[in-house]
């Protein structure tokens, strides 16, 4: 069980800072860390530095290196196991650990090569970053090397009060809070919650979350009165990865797979999550957007220090550490009258800590809760071995008939309230906590890996009774439901050209699955050695459809080029167009327009419209003329047929002329085309002569 | 697989990034083009089993499909 975050992310986290130093700084920072003698790159000077945080001996000489107020620090970050810390509440721990030069004790181990600024941008000195803004604003971080040889360092707090406790001793299971993450990672899961500009969220998701029965509701073992705890469980689970950003959006992601490692396991990543809360304080409650000053993580963690001073068998008075704090944080210590100091120390400890199994609780003889750190508690600050959290047995739930199942919570364990959460809804939180099998949680829990086989065996490990028999035959129900019909939203299909090549394929070990005698089913694309395949057109679906289709000059016979098609594209020609038996040059497929085939097309929705569209699309050339008469002659006012007498001239220019001239313009009735004139059969003989009058000799 | 120098290269075309509903019988795909919701989304039936998604649609069509009842399973990789 690990007590700090992982070395190795943070050094290459660490990897990634030292270069924006500059390199006079870097050369000063590394000199001091790793003592170096040569003119090394600033790239191995890099190197060294993360390499030095693993040499336990080094950092032990180093931290000695240190006066004690940057020592006592170092400490207390690594008591709250976050290794990521906001410059401003460093401060407030300095302040209240009685050092007054605050950020010069910072600034010295950033000069040692333990504490280590968050850049984006080129940094030449310390001083400078922090004259850039305000140090509410700014992150810092230690590596965990640094954190764990820090710890055992005299804080110098001093002693808590002891008094006597007259009740008996509460501690909580420590399973609120997993319980509650997995209720809200349901909820999300069901339907994601939007977040505003300001990153808070709408009303409706924020009245979802504080009505939300699970979520807003009270422990069950409830000492101190939290507000807002469905938005507190909404922080918690963005740190924990339960919830994820996407956008405008906070998404179900998955539930911490270190929960399978124990209580243990799962509290300390709650508790170092802590320092991190920013929209939600234990006073306020939900704070969209967050405000700048937020004295919580300093003062929390302090509270925590301050209860590891006593004996473990010491109790500490609420009233006490709430006066203590409000005399000693600068947050509080400068406010001058009592109503604004610190009220929120008693729900905060009662509320969470003791929820976090941080605390025990008992009551004094007039009453009021008294708390000491519990075994969990002085493990988690790491001032002691990790407890024993072994669940007594394992066999803790019942599944009835009706699909509930009743889960008892004295063996319950953040890993089996992972795995009952992919699969069943929780539907209460008590002593013994309630759930419902439903076939959409099961749906979801077959989506993401969970089989039939692992709900069984969930169900049956930890089940006082064998399954109920209705049960597992709805479970096998909706299991075998899921493998009627398979989705491939991005699969490659292979078209061969004859049935032995896709044989051919299969003998030499294509990984696919035969859907027709030519077509070939390829769920993964990865794994297809292209060695074997020579390939004759390729079609990526996601792009738009490609032209692949050529009309003849009749109008009405398309043909289609193979190597550029798809499969679409045939499925559509088979709506409105009849195959010709006959191929075309080069293999082409080819079709036909038919008053019947485009008459079919238009029954199932096809109008000139659409096919004028799919032409272009396809073709690059409108629906032609001749497709237009099939579908559209019938519709037409009938044409007329009649005789007419027409007269030629030999030129557009005389055609023009005699339209022209008064003498022969109300003899002629129409022109036909740049030469021909319709002419009435009565007007004929006039229009003789007055061709005769210019000298023009009419011919039949 | 076996060495390409076992026999000749074999002519292919493929298709990438196809949408695929794949049914367990043909009476089941029958049943999904019946209905009207989903009649828009689908381009065709490529064989008795298998029909295929228009572009774009396959979100369409897996919400669709849980209405009806049913627990598709998204073939999504390896």
């Amino acid at each position: 069980m690990m007590l700090f975050p992982d070395p190795a992310s943070w050094s290459e986290h660490l990897r990634q800072t030292l270069p924006h130093y500059g390199e006079a700084l870097l050369r000063r920072v590394s000199a001091r860390l790793v003592k170096t003698r040569n003119q090394w790159p600033a790239s191995e000077l890099v190197e060294r530095c993360v390499t030095a945080l693993s040499d336990a001996a080094l950092v032990d000489r180093r931290l000695g290196e240190l006066d004690l107020p940057a020592r006592r620090l170092l400490a207390c970050v690594g008591h709250s196991r976050q290794p990521r810390w906001r410059l401003g509440n460093l401060l407030e721990l300095l302040a209240a650990l009685g050092c007054a030069g605050g950020p010069e004790a910072i600034l010295r181990i950033f000069e040692a090569g333990l504490l280590y600024p968050e850049l984006s941008a080129t940094l030449d000195s310390f001083e400078q970053w922090l004259g850039q803004g305000s140090a509410s604003a700014f992150v810092v971080f230690a590596h965990p090397l640094v954190m764990a040889r820090a710890l055992g360092t005299d804080l110098g707090l001093p002693a808590c009060p002891a008094v006597s406790a007259a009740s008996s001793i509460h501690e909580a299971d420590g399973l609120e809070w997993p319980l509650r993450l997995a209720a809200l990672w349901q909820l999300v899961d069901a339907a994601p919650l939007r977040r505003t500009q300001q990153g808070g969220f709408f009303k409706r998701d924020l009245d979802r979350l504080r009505s939300d029965p699970l979520l807003s509701a009270p422990p069950v073992d409830n000492l101190g009165e939290l507000p807002d705890l469905g938005l507190l469980a909404v922080s918690l689970a963005q740190y924990e990865q339960a919830l994820v950003a996407d956008q405008e959006e906070l998404r179900a992601g998955s539930l911490p797979s270190h929960w399978d490692e124990g209580l243990a396991s799962a509290l300390a990543s709650l508790w170092a999550n802590l320092p991190l809360l920013e929209a939600w304080n234990p006073q306020e409650g939900w704070c969209a957007p967050p405000p700048s000053a937020n004295p919580y993580p300093s003062a929390s963690l302090l509270l925590l220090l301050r209860l590891a001073q006593l004996p473990e068998d010491a109790w500490a008075d609420l009233n006490d550490l709430d006066h203590w704090l409000g005399e000693n944080h600068p947050y509080w210590s400068a406010a001058k009258s009592r109503s604004q100091r610190p009220s929120w120390v008693p729900a905060f400890l009662l509320g969470f800590a003791y929820q976090l199994r941080m605390l025990q609780a008992a009551r004094d003889a007039t009453g009021q809760w008294v708390v000491r750190l519990s075994p969990m508690g002085r493990w988690l600050l790491g001032i002691a071995a990790p407890p024993s959290t072994a669940a007594p047995f394992a066999q803790t739930l019942l599944t009835q008939p009706n699909l509930e199942i009743v889960v008892y919570r004295q063996a319950l364990t953040p890993g089996l309230i992972n795995r009952l959460s992919r699969f069943a809804t929780w539907k209460g939180f008590g002593s013994a906590c309630t759930l419902q099998i439903q076939a959409g949680a099961v749906y979801r829990a077959l989506e993401n890996g969970f089989t039939f086989e692992m709900i069984m065996q969930t169900l049956e490990q930890h089940g006082m009774r064998p399954t109920p028999p209705a049960v597992i035959e709805s479970l096998r129900t909706w299991a075998d439901k899921r493998e009627r019909i398979s989705v491939y939203p991005s699969a490659t299909l292979f078209e061969f050209s004859d049935a032995s090549h896709l044989n051919e394929a299969l003998a030499r070990g294509l990984p696919g699955v035969r859907l027709s005698e030519r077509m070939l089913l390829v769920a993964d694309e990865q794994a297809i050695d292209f060695r074997h395949f020579r390939l004759t057109g390729t079609r990526d679906y996601a792009l738009p459809p490609e032209k692949c289709v050529a009309v003849d000059s009749d109008g009405v016979t398309i043909s289609v080029d193979v190597g550029r098609s798809d499969l679409l594209l045939e499925i559509q020609l088979q709506r409105f167009a009849e195959a010709v038996d006959r191929p075309g040059s080069n293999g082409q497929h080819r079709y036909r327009l038919t008053p019947a085939s485009l008459a079919g097309g238009s029954d199932g929705g096809l109008g000139i419209r659409e096919l004028d569209e799919w032409f272009v699309q396809r073709s690059g050339q409108p629906l032609s003329p001749a497709a237009r008469l099939l579908l559209s002659g019938s519709q037409t006012p009938p044409p007329t047929l009649r005789a007419q007498m027409v007269l030629r001239v030999a030129t557009p220019e005389l055609a023009e002329g005699l339209v022209q001239w008064p003498g022969t313009r109300a003899l002629i009735r129409e022109r036909l085309g740049p030469t021909a004139l319709v002419v009435a059969e009565e007007d004929m003989e006039l229009l003789r002569q007055r061709l005769e009058e210019l000298g023009v000799r009419l011919t039949s | 697989m076996s060495s390409p120098s076992s026999g000749a290269r074999i002519p292919v075309k493929l298709h990438r990034r196809v949408c695929l509903v794949q049914t367990e019988d043909a009476v089941l795909a029958e049943e999904l083009l019946a209905r009207k919701k989903l009649a828009p989304d689908i381009a065709g039936r490529l064989t008795d089993r298998v029909l295929l998604v228009r572009p774009g649609r396959i979100d369409a069509v897996i919400q669709e499909l849980q209405k009806m009842g049913h627990t598709p399973r998204v073939v999504t990789g390896p």
